[in-house]
């Protein structure tokens, strides 16, 4: 891993003992003025948003991130507590319905320097190369306008700077990790031996969690509360894998600024800038291009909320697509019950994982699969899961005081992107005055059928473990898509290399542009992304 | 062991004797210990409730937690601190009104059924009777509760409840788990494993679902 930090040097800029954040080059940080027409105005600083940054400074560009919330410092902001957590979450207000609609909240959406992955568990598997055919391949879903081999080095590259740590990998396109697997708490133990004599292949990981130290970040210290963000430095968010170097090489990171709009000049059709709240008072920052990464919810909503003469319907949405093919996956959780204590809230709750069931099986009435892993659901969780049953009084403190007996495992279904699972803008307004996001979600039937199948195989591997009981519940997780590229306009909002069809230097760079989400978690791939185009951007810049 | 155990109503805690955590806060960090330990001093006073909701709120909750006797976890201050704050999740169906206005309706709903079955506001009922309303609004399923989704409403009042009961110590203390975890952490993962200071379940075999085999 020599080549890491050359390419990127922001585990070995953060202070090696003490407080964990960057203090002195965030006090030295540059500052753009809202007039200086900076190369390129990010909005959102999470995975997509500050990969993105991070990138271009190295490339020598001027930038400058806007992010609605805070500039996280885990020592003082962060606490080892699943109830004080709130904070993390993005909580403005938000509308949703469908005949299956999506909470959102704490499951869903963050905020703040790092973006959700402040408090995503830590999963960091790839897609398999079928993700980018599913149409070709099956008749569902789209076919991406890259392939899997467009972001092979994209991959290994952020694998190498989370870092991610994991067992050889023998799915989709096989591949070794930059670190060994880390040792397994009593819910991963569980799940190998259900495993194992189910005849399901599994492994441990892949997580962007260091096992070991990692330039000055400390080594996890198995405490389970990677939800609530990682007081350690161990686990991977932006906020220390990317900003520190980003900062490091003359990017601006703005805290607590909340795009509203995006400027374009009526005459040339090109975007001009972005506005923004800061301390309640409203600023535009002039910018040569603009990238959106606020999270497939924020991202489509501010599309929309930017409307010109030019764009009545909302910011590149010409053909009606901004908003549209959102996507979630089935999320399945299923928990099962030992004699012996499992103390499942020990060890990260991403342990172990198996992608056996992840592609098309032509047995099966259904397309595509879905992913098994471990999950740990601290108390609060666990009592969610627990009511879901319609346990309530006694029968709750009941089973809540049997909590160090359970084990829980959750899937991903890879639920299939549908042009009427969008978001649009509600009637209600939020504290700025603006329109807030209304999400509209239904199932079809093949995700009803890949939930059914995945909490079949879930409930076996327990029961082979050796579960007395097991109790599943419906969720949902991992909001993708809502402005999806595609090879063409009528099809996409942004092309193969996250440019707008409809405005030259405009960009979307977060998970909203995933056209199909496969059954592993987005973050990696999003992050791979942006790095991507942040070479494109670069080079056509310097081409042209 | 059974007077010091620091549980809810301090009852004798079967399954972790003697289990406190709070006598572990010394291995915690400085802002975790000043956000838990929030919890177990003097509560807010109620200000989003109105005293005919806080008393219907009351009970509800010592329902939904089968909390009877004092010192109880101060569930109704807790939820109501965080509907003054408008500490929700700001999502909301689009068939229902933001969480403090479902607060309102579904309390006073929940007092005009008692009201119409027993001629007594909810929180004068017996225990029992509280019981079977609550039943009932849960057998409704996804059935209209006055003019609501009755099992978005359930899922909203556990999902509050539970929130408050399942961030107290007190609460950790019957259930086993030894809260903050940071910067000591854990060094023995696994199964049947336990660091020094956890306690060893002494009824591994209270299976909850057991009773209903
Ligand atoms: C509980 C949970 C667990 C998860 N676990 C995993 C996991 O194990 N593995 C995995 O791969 N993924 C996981 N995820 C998902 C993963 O975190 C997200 O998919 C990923 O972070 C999304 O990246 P993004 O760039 O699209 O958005 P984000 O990372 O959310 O970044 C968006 C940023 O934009 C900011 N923003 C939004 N709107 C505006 C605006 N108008 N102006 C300024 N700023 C704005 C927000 O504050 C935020 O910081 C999890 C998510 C959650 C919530
Ligand atoms: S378990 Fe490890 S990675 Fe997760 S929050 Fe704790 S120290 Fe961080």
């Amino acid at each position: 891993m020599s080549g890491v930090r050359e390419r990127n040097a922001s585990a070995w800029l953060l202070p090696a003992e003490g407080s964990r954040s960057d203090h002195r080059l965030r006090d030295d940080m540059r500052r753009f003025d809202d007039s200086d027409e900076v190369d390129l105005a990010i909005v959102g600083c999470g995975a997509g948003g500050g990969t993105l940054l991070q990138r271009l400074a190295r490339r020598g560009w001027r930038v400058v991130a806007l992010d609605a919330g805070p500039f996280w410092d885990p020592e003082a902001d962060w606490v080892s507590d699943e109830g004080g957590s709130h904070h993390l979450y993005w909580t403005e207000p938000r509308v949703i319905s469908g005949s299956d609609p999506v909470p959102l909240g704490s499951n869903n959406s963050g905020r703040g320097v790092g973006g959700s992955m402040v408090h995503f568990a830590g999963y960091t598997p790839r897609f398999h190369p079928s993700d980018f055919r599913t149409w070709t391949n099956d008749g569902v879903g789209a076919d991406w306008p890259i392939s899997y081999d467009d972001l092979r080095p994209y991959y290994r590259d952020i694998e190498e700077e989370l870092p991610v740590a994991g067992d050889y990998w023998p799915w989709g396109d096989p591949h070794g990790y930059p670190q060994r697997p880390h040792p397994v708490g009593g819910n991963g133990e569980v799940f190998l031996r259900g495993a194992l004599k189910l005849g399901i292949l599994a492994k441990v990981g892949p997580v962007g969690i260091s096992n070991g130290r990692f330039g000055n970040r400390a080594h996890c210290i198995y405490r389970g509360f990677c939800l609530q963000g990682c007081k350690v430095n161990a686990k991977a968010s932006p906020l220390i894998t990317h900003v520190p170097d980003a900062l490091a090489h003359g990017a601006e990171v703005r805290p607590n600024s909340m795009v509203t709009r995006i400027h374009i000049d009526e005459r040339s059709g090109r975007a001009t800038g972005v506005e923004y709240v800061r301390g309640g008072i409203s600023h535009v920052q002039r910018a040569r291009a603009v990238a959106v990464a606020g999270y497939s919810i924020e991202t489509p909503r501010l599309l929309l909320l930017s409307t010109s003469r030019r764009f009545p319907a909302g910011l590149c949405n010409d053909f009606d697509l901004v908003g549209r093919y959102l996507m979630v996956q089935g999320a399945p959780q299923t928990a099962g019950r030992f004699p012996a204590e499992i103390r499942m809230y020990k060890a990260p709750p991403p342990e172990v994982s198996s992608e056996q069931f992840y592609e098309t099986d032509p047995a099966k009435p259904y397309k595509r699969g879905f992913s098994v892993q471990t999950v740990s659901p601290l108390p609060i969780t666990w009592a969610e899961h627990v009511c879901a049953q319609g346990y309530w009084g006694q029968a709750l403190r009941a089973y809540l005081r049997d909590y160090v007996h359970w084990t829980c495992t959750g899937a991903l279904c890879e639920f299939l992107p549908q042009p009427e699972n969008r978001v649009t803008l509600s009637d209600e307004r939020d504290r700025n005055g603006l329109r807030v996001a209304h999400f509209a979600y239904s199932q079809c039937d093949n995700d009803r059928q890949l939930m059914a199948a995945a909490q079949d195989v879930m409930e076996r591997l327990q029961r082979a473990a050796g579960a007395e009981e097991v109790i599943t519940i419906k969720r949902y997780a991992h909001l993708v898509g809502g402005a999806r590229m595609a090879a063409d306009e009528r099809h996409g909002v942004v092309d193969a290399d996250g440019r707008a069809f409809a405005v030259p230097n405009l960009y979307i760079t977060d998970g909203s542009i995933l056209p199909t989400q496969g059954s592993a978690n987005p973050a990696l791939t999003i992050m791979a992304l942006a790095a991507r185009i942040a070479d494109r951007m670069a080079d056509h810049a310097r081409a042209g | 062991m059974s007077e010091a155990d620091a549980t809810p109503g301090r009852s004798r805690n079967e399954r972790f004797p003697g289990f406190n955590v709070l006598a572990q806060t010394g291995a915690w960090d400085d802002v975790t210990v000043g956000v838990v330990m929030k919890r177990i001093g003097m509560p807010p006073d109620v200000r989003f409730f109105t005293p005919t909701e806080e008393a219907a709120a009351r009970a509800l909750f010592d329902q939904l937690l089968d909390q009877r006797e004092e010192p109880r976890v101060p569930i109704v201050n807790m939820v109501d601190a965080r509907l003054a704050e408008q500490e929700t999740d700001g999502w909301h169906y689009d068939d229902m009104p933001e969480d403090g206005q479902v607060w309102r309706d579904t309390l006073a709903a929940l007092d005009a059924d008692a009201m119409a079955a027993h001629a007594l506001p909810f929180a004068a009922c017996g225990r029992r009777e509280q019981a079977a309303l609550l039943q009932s609004i849960l057998s409704l399923g996804s059935g209209a509760w006055h003019g609501l989704n009755a099992e978005r409403v359930w899922s909203l009042w556990t999902r509050y409840a539970c929130t408050a009961f399942y961030s107290h110590p007190w609460a950790w203390n019957e259930i086993g788990f030894p809260g903050p975890a940071y910067p000591r952490g854990y060094k023995h993962a696994g199964v049947n494993a336990r660091e020094p200071f956890e306690v060893r379940d002494r009824r591994p075999d209270d299976d909850p679902a057991a009773r209903r085999r």
